[in-house]
C-alpha cells in the first residue's frame, strides 16, 4: 500500500510538472496581455514599465523558472484584473463548482444505474427501447441549449424555479453550500440536472452493455444452475460485475464534468470557477487561467487516485500495484 | 430399477427471426439412479441443448417446444419457475465446460459456495462453511480452508473445475449434468478429474450425464452411451456395445475416424531413412519472452512510464534434426512451448540463443541472404481457422497475395494459379471470390493449406491444425495431408496435444514439458516404451477407446 | 454490388429508426450544400436585410414582401435563411475536423500499435496525457490562443479529437496483429508495411468509422458550445451555436424564435448523426459479428 502510494505520488508529480509546462506554453502563447490591460493611448515607456512589473520583459525560460518556483509555493501570482491572489480567488469559487459537479454526478448515478440495469435485463421491452432512445438524445443534445430551454419553461413560463445564482447558502466549516437550504436547493436543481443530462445517458449505456455482457457469461448460467433466486443473481452476480466499468469511466470523466460546468455556469449565472475562467480568457488574465488549470489538474489527479483504490476494492483481480493478473 | 430421469420426445428449437433450427428434434432417453450416461456427438448435434433443456436453463431464442422430462417423480416441464429453481441445486446440478468462466471473478469461493446452501436450506453460517470445506476436500483440493478465502483467479483451471464440481455436489443432488467438463483441461488433469468424479458418483449414488465430443473419455467413465447426430439420438447402448460393436453407421464412422494405433495403420513410415538429409536443424535453441530492458527502459520503469516486462522461458535448450520427408511430431500440454518451437522453426520468432538452420544455413536471421527463400520454404498452418484467414480478403487474394508479391506468378495468370491450388486441396474453384466467413471450419483449414502450398514450400508446420475440427473432419484433413505429402514430397512438423493422432501419423516424436524436450525418438519406440517419467504419465492419462478400463 | 457492402446495408437498414436517421443526415447535407439556392435571402448580405423587419415573429410578411416562415432577428434577418447557412458552417466544421482527426489519429494509432516499443510508448503517453484533459478545455485554451475563425476552430477540434482515434486504432491493431492471419502473412515473407496496410488496416477500420460518426455529432455540439461561449466562429459566418447565442438575450423577453429554431435545427442534426453512429456501432460491432 505504501509502495503504491509513493509510486502514485511520483507519477502525480510528473504529471503536474508536464502539465505546468504545457499550461505555461499555452498561456504564454495567448496574446500580449499588456495590449488588453493598458490604456491604448499609453506611451512606450508606460508599456515597458507595465511589462516589467508583470515580469514580461524576462526571456521565456526565465519566466517559466519563476513561474515554477512560485508554483511550488502555491503561488501563481495575482490576478491582473482583480489584483488579488489568483489561486485564492479560484479557491473561493471552487466549492460552488464542486457542489454543482458532484450533484450532477449523483443525479447521473441515481437515475442512470436503475434505468441502465432495466434496459440490460429486459432489452426487448418497449420501455427498454424508450430508455435507450432517450439516452442517445440525452448525451447528444448540447447542454447549453437544454439549459436555455429549461430556463424558458421552468423559469420564464411556469415561474417554478429560479434561473440564476446560487440562492441562499449555509456555511459549513466556512464553505458555503446551496443544497442545505430550500432556496439554495431550488437554485441547484436546474443547473445540476442540465449538467448531469449527458452523464445520465452515459451511465445508462455503460450499465446496459455491462449487464448484457455479464448475462451471457457462464458464471450466470452456473448461478442459475445452483438454484439461486433471480433477485440474488441480479444483485450480487450481475450488478457487481457490470458496475466496474461505470466506476472507472465516470471517475475518469469527473474532470470533464468539472470543465463542462463552464457551460452550465454561464447559462445559469452560477458563481463557480467556470464563469470566472471564461471571463479571464476574454481578459487574457494569465494567472487566473493558470490557477484554474492547476486546480483542475489537482482535482483530476485526486479523483483518479480515489477511482484506483475503489477499483482495487471492488475487483479482486486488480491489485493496488496496478498489475492485472 | 425405475428410472431417475426420463426424457421423452424432447423438441428444443432455436427460434430466430428468419428461421427455426430444430436443435433437439425428438430425443428420448432415461437415466437410472447412480448411472453414468455419456451423451456424445459432434458440434451442432444438440447434445448441449439437451442438457440445458433438462435443467431448464434454456433462454430466448432457445425454446423447448414439446416433450416430457420427469426427474425423480417431478414433472420438470409443467413445474412452476419457483419449483424448478428449488429443484436446481437440490436434485439436479450442472457443471460447465470452461472452468475459467464458470466462477464469478469478483466473488470469493466461500461466497459462491455458501450461497448455494443458503438458497435452499436454513443453516448457520458456520455449518454451511464446514460443509463447503468437506466438499472441497472430497474433490481433492488441498487446504480447503484457505481456498475458501481466495478468488477464482488465484486458482488453476483444474482447481476451479474441482470447485465447480464440489459446488454442484454440495446438496447431494440425484443427478449432475456435466457439459464437456474436462475439454478445456490438460490430459493429466483430465485423467485425475475423471477418476475423482467417477468415485464421487459411485460413493454418493449420484447419477451423471456426461456430455462430450470425445468418445475416448466416455470409454473411461460411462456405463451407457447415447450417440446424437443432428438433434436426434442415433444409437443407445452400454459403453461396451457402443464402443466395441457399434450398430449405426454414424457411430461406426465416428469410431473409425478416431485415430488408433492399429497395426494396419502403417503407411510407409519407412520412406525416411537415416541417410536422408537434414532440412531443419535446431541447436541449443533458447527462447525467452519479455525483453530485458535497456538503461532507458529501466529509467522509464522507475518513472512507471512502462511496466517491467515479465520474463519467461518458453523454450529451453532445444535440439532437433528434422530430415527431409519425415513427419516429425511435437507433443506436450498447453504451455509446454511446442507452439513457440514451431514458430522458431519457421522464422516467425527469432531465438534468444542458439541456432536455427534451414538447409545448413542460419537463414531466418533478418537481412541474411536467401532469408526470403528460406521463409517461403517453411510454411505454417495454424490452429484456429477463424483467425488464420483475413476476414476482409477474398479467397483469391488470401491465396494469391504472396505468390504475386514474390513474383511466382504474373497477375494475368493469378486466377489459374489459385484455381490449381484450390483443386489440389479438394475445394471448388468457384469459391475464389468469396470471403472466409462463408466457409465451414474444415473448408477454411483447406484454404489455409492451399495458401501455405501456394508458395511452393518444402516443409509444412501444422500447429494443432486439426484440433478445432470435429473428428470426422479431422480424418478427412489428415487424409488430404497424407496425399499432399506424397504428391509434393513435403516434410511435416506436426504439433499436437492429441497423442492418438500423433501415434497414428508421425515417424518421430519429441515430447515437451515446461519448455524442455524431455524425450525424442521414433514414434513406435516412444509409445511402446517411454523412458521419461513425464512421457509415461502423459501416455497413461490419455483416454483410450480400447481401454474401457472401468468395466 | 460488393456482397460485403450489400450484407452491411441490409443489416443497417433492418432498423426503421436507423433508416430515418440516415435519411435525415442525407437531407441535412443536401440542405447545407444547396443553402444558397433554397434560402429566401442571403443572410450575410446586409444589402438584402431590412432593419424595419427586425424581430418579426414566425409567419410574418415583411415590408418588401418576403414571407418570414421562422421570423427575423433584430437586424431583420430571415431566421430560416440564417439557419440554412448556419447548418452549412456547422456541418463543415464538424465533418472536416473529424475527417482530419480520423486520418491523422488513425494512421498514428496503426503505426504505434504495429511498431510497438519506444515509438508506441511515447505516442501512448502523449495520448494519455491529452485524453486526461477534457476536450472542451483543450478547445477553450486553443481558441483563446488562436483567436476566432472557421479554420481556427477546425484546428482546435482536430487537436481536441485526434488522440481518441489513435487509441481506438491502436487497440484494434493490438487485437488484430495477434491473429494468425498476420503470422501467416509474415510466414509468407510479405513486407511489414504491406502487411500493415493491406492486411491489418482494413480490419481496424470498423471501430474507427463508428467513432468518426459519433465524433461528428460531438464536434458539431462542441463547436456550438464554444460559439455560445463566444469563442468559436466569427460573427460574419454564424454557425447554429452562434445563432442560439445571439438569440439568448431575447429569450427572456418572450422572443423565443430567435434562439429556439436554430436550437431545434442543431438538435435534429445531432440526433440524426447519432442515430446513424449508434446503428453503425451495432452493425459493425465485431463482438456480434459471427
Amino acid at each position: 500500500m505504501i509502495g503504491f502510494l509513493s509510486k502514485r505520488l511520483a507519477q502525480s508529480l510528473l504529471v503536474m510538472l508536464i502539465m505546468s509546462a504545457l499550461v505555461f506554453v499555452a498561456v504564454f502563447a495567448i496574446g500580449n496581455p499588456v495590449d488588453v490591460l493598458i490604456d491604448p493611448r499609453a506611451t512606450q515607456a508606460e508599456i515597458n514599465a507595465a511589462m516589467k512589473a508583470l515580469g514580461l520583459d524576462q526571456p521565456f525560460w526565465m519566466q517559466y523558472k519563476t513561474f515554477l518556483a512560485n508554483l511550488v509555493k502555491g503561488d501563481v501570482g495575482n490576478s491582473w484584473v482583480y489584483n488579488e491572489s489568483a489561486l485564492k480567488i479560484m479557491m473561493q469559487r471552487l466549492p460552488a463548482t464542486l457542489e454543482l459537479a458532484i450533484s450532477a454526478l449523483v443525479i447521473a448515478i441515481v437515475v442512470g444505474i436503475p434505468l441502465g440495469a432495466y434496459a440490460g435485463l429486459k432489452p426487448d421491452t418497449p420501455s427498454a427501447r424508450f430508455i435507450m432512445g432517450s439516452s442517445i438524445l440525452s448525451f447528444s443534445v448540447p447542454a447549453f441549449w437544454v439549459g436555455l430551454m429549461l430556463i424558458v419553461i421552468f423559469g420564464v413560463k411556469l415561474h417554478w424555479l429560479p434561473i440564476a445564482g446560487r440562492g441562499e447558502t449555509i456555511s459549513v466549516f466556512g464553505i458555503p453550500f446551496s443544497f442545505l437550504t430550500l432556496d439554495g436547493l431550488s437554485h441547484l436543481i436546474l443547473p445540476a440536472f442540465t449538467l448531469s443530462l449527458s452523464r445520465i445517458g452515459m451511465v445508462i449505456r455503460l450499465v446496459r452493455s455491462g449487464v448484457r455482457e455479464v448475462l451471457g457469461q457462464d458464471y450466470i448460467k452456473f448461478a442459475r444452475a445452483k438454484g439461486l433466486k433471480e433477485s440474488r443473481i441480479v444483485r450480487v452476480h450481475v450488478l457487481k460485475n457490470a458496475l466496474i466499468p461505470v466506476i472507472t469511466v465516470m471517475g475518469a470523466d469527473f474532470a470533464g464534468l468539472l470543465t463542462f460546468a463552464v457551460v452550465t455556469e454561464t447559462v445559469f449565472a452560477w458563481p463557480g470557477m467556470g464563469k470566472l475562467i471564461i471571463d479571464s480568457i476574454a481578459m487574457l488574465d494569465r494567472p487566473m487561467i493558470v490557477a484554474y488549470l492547476m486546480v483542475t489538474v489537482l482535482i483530476f489527479i485526486l479523483v483518479n487516485f480515489i477511482v484506483d483504490v475503489l477499483y482495487a476494492v471492488i475487483d479482486p483481480r486488480i491489485s493496488l500495484t496496478g498489475a492485472k493478473s | 430399477m425405475s428410472a431417475l430421469l426420463r426424457v421423452e420426445n424432447l423438441h428444443t428449437h432455436v427460434v430466430l427471426k428468419d428461421q427455426t433450427i430444430k436443435a433437439v428434434n425428438g430425443v428420448s432417453f432415461s437415466v437410472a439412479p447412480g448411472e453414468i450416461v455419456g451423451v456424445a456427438g459432434e458440434s451442432g448435434s444438440g447434445k448441449t441443448l439437451t442438457g440445458m433443456s433438462i435443467i431448464g436453463l434454456t433462454q430466448s431464442p432457445i425454446k423447448i417446444i414439446s416433450g416430457n422430462i420427469q426427474l425423480d417423480g417431478d414433472d420438470l416441464r409443467s413445474a412452476s419457475p419457483e419449483t424448478l429453481r428449488k429443484l436446481r441445486g437440490q436434485k439436479i446440478a450442472m457443471v460447465f465446460q470452461d472452468p475459467m468462466m464458470t466462477l464469478n471473478p469478483v466473488l470469493r469461493i466461500d461466497v459462491q459456495m455458501m450461497e448455494m446452501i443458503n438458497a435452499h436450506e436454513k443453516v448457520s453460517k458456520s455449518e454451511a462453511r464446514t460443509r463447503c470445506v468437506t466438499a472441497l476436500a472430497k474433490v481433492g483440493i488441498p487446504e480447503p480452508e484457505r481456498r475458501l478465502h481466495q478468488y477464482p483467479h488465484e486458482l488453476s483451471g483444474g482447481m476451479r473445475q474441482r470447485v465447480a464440481i464440489a459446488t454442484a455436489m454440495l446438496l447431494s443432488p440425484k443427478l449432475i449434468i456435466a457439459d464437456e467438463p474436462t475439454t478445456a483441461l490438460d490430459v493429466t488433469v483430465q485423467a485425475q478429474i475423471l477418476k475423482e468424479m467417477q468415485a464421487l458418483c459411485k460413493e454418493n449414488g449420484t447419477a451423471l450425464i456426461w456430455i462430450t465430443h470425445d468418445l475416448a473419455v466416455l470409454a473411461q467413465i460411462a456405463d451407457r452411451i447415447v450417440i446424437m447426430y443432428d438433434g436426434k439420438i442415433v444409437e443407445t447402448g452400454t459403453a461396451k456395445q457402443i464402443l466395441l460393436k457399434p450398430k449405426h453407421t454414424y457411430t461406426q464412422s465416428l469410431l473409425a475416424s478416431l485415430p488408433k494405433a492399429a497395426p494396419d495403420a502403417d503407411k510407409g513410415k519407412h520412406i525416411v531413412t537415416d541417410s536422408a538429409p537434414t532440412l531443419i536443424k535446431l541447436t541449443n535453441v533458447h527462447k525467452t519472452f519479455g525483453k530485458q530492458s535497456g538503461l532507458l527502459g529501466k529509467f522509464a520503469q522507475r518513472l512507471r512510464l512502462t511496466t517491467a516486462p515479465l520474463i519467461t522461458d518458453a523454450v529451453i535448450d532445444a535440439n532437433i534434426d528434422i530430415k527431409r520427408g519425415e513427419i516429425f511430431a511435437l507433443v506436450g500440454e498447453s504451455g509446454s512451448g511446442k507452439s513457440t518451437l514451431g514458430r522458431l522453426a519457421c522464422g516467425l520468432l527469432q531465438p534468444t540463443g542458439g541456432r536455427v538452420e534451414y538447409n545448413g544455413v542460419e537463414s531466418f536471421r533478418p537481412k541474411t541472404q536467401n532469408a526470403k527463400q528460406a521463409r517461403l520454404a517453411v510454411q505454417m498452418v495454424f490452429q484456429d481457422p477463424q483467425s488464420s484467414l483475413n476476414p476482409r480478403m477474398r479467397v483469391l487474394d488470401i491465396i494469391g497475395q504472396a505468390p504475386l508479391a514474390h513474383g511466382l506468378v504474373s497477375r494475368a495468370n493469378l486466377e489459374d494459379y489459385v484455381s490449381k491450388q484450390l483443386e489440389r486441396v479438394g475445394l471448388d474453384i468457384s469459391i475464389k471470390d468469396r470471403f472466409p466467413h462463408e466457409f465451414s471450419g474444415g473448408q477454411r483449414q483447406r484454404i489455409s493449406i492451399a495458401r501455405a502450398l501456394a508458395v511452393n514450400p518444402k516443409v509444412l508446420i501444422l500447429d494443432e491444425a486439426i484440433a478445432s475440427l470435429d473428428v470426422s473432419i479431422q480424418a478427412k484433413i489428415l487424409n488430404l495431408l497424407a496425399k499432399l505429402r506424397n504428391e509434393l514430397e513435403l516434410t511435416y512438423i506436426f504439433i499436437s496435444h492429441d497423442l492418438g493422432v500423433v501415434e497414428h501419423i508421425s515417424d518421430r516424436v519429441a515430447v515437451m514439458q515446461k519448455g524442455r524436450i524431455v524425450e525424442t525418438g521414433p514414434t513406435r519406440e516412444i509409445f511402446a516404451n517411454p523412458k521419461h517419467i513425464y512421457t509415461q504419465t502423459l501416455l497413461n492419462d490419455v483416454p483410450r477407446i480400447d481401454a474401457l478400463n472401468h468395466i | 454490388m460488393n456482397p460485403r457492402l450489400s450484407r452491411f446495408a441490409k443489416a443497417y437498414f433492418d432498423d426503421k429508426i436507423a433508416l430515418a436517421g440516415f435519411i435525415g443526415v442525407v437531407v441535412l447535407i443536401l440542405l447545407a450544400i444547396f443553402a444558397p439556392l433554397i434560402a429566401p435571402q442571403n443572410p450575410y448580405d446586409l444589402a438584402q436585410l431590412t432593419i424595419v423587419d427586425g424581430r418579426l415573429p414566425p409567419g410574418s410578411e415583411g415590408t418588401t414582401g418576403i414571407y418570414y416562415l421562422l421570423g427575423t432577428d433584430e437586424q431583420g434577418r430571415d431566421m430560416l435563411s440564417a439557419i440554412l447557412y448556419g447548418l452549412r458552417t456547422s456541418l463543415i466544421v464538424g465533418i472536416v475536423s473529424v475527417m482530419l482527426a480520423l486520418v491523422i489519429g488513425g494512421v498514428i494509432g496503426l503505426i504505434s500499435g504495429y511498431v510497438g516499443g519506444w515509438v508506441d510508448a511515447f505516442i501512448m503517453r502523449t495520448v494519455d496525457l491529452q485524453l486526461s484533459i477534457p476536450t472542451i478545455l483543450v478547445a477553450l485554451i486553443l481558441l483563446a490562443t488562436l483567436g476566432k475563425g472557421i479554420d481556427k476552430i477546425i484546428i482546435a477540434l482536430v487537436v481536441a479529437q485526434w488522440a481518441i482515434f489513435v487509441r481506438i486504432a491502436r487497440a484494434a491493431v493490438l487485437v488484430e496483429k495477434e491473429k494468425d492471419y498476420i503470422a501467416a502473412a509474415q510466414c509468407q515473407a510479405l513486407g511489414r508495411w504491406r502487411i500493415l496496410f493491406t492486411q491489418l488496416a482494413p480490419n481496424c477500420v470498423s471501430p474507427l468509422i463508428v467513432m468518426a460518426a459519433i465524433s461528428v455529432a460531438g464536434a458539431i455540439s462542441l463547436e456550438a458550445t464554444l460559439s455560445f461561449l463566444g469563442l468559436g466562429v466569427p460573427i460574419t459566418r454564424p454557425s447554429l451555436g452562434l445563432l442560439i447565442s445571439n438569440g439568448f438575450e431575447y429569450l427572456l423577453s418572450g422572443r423565443y424564435w430567435i434562439s429556439t429554431f436554430p436550437g431545434l435545427a442543431l438538435v435534429v442534426v445531432i440526433v440524426c448523426i447519432n442515430l446513424v453512429g449508434d446503428r453503425l456501432s451495432d452493425v459493425l460491432n465485431p463482438r456480434l459479428d459471427t
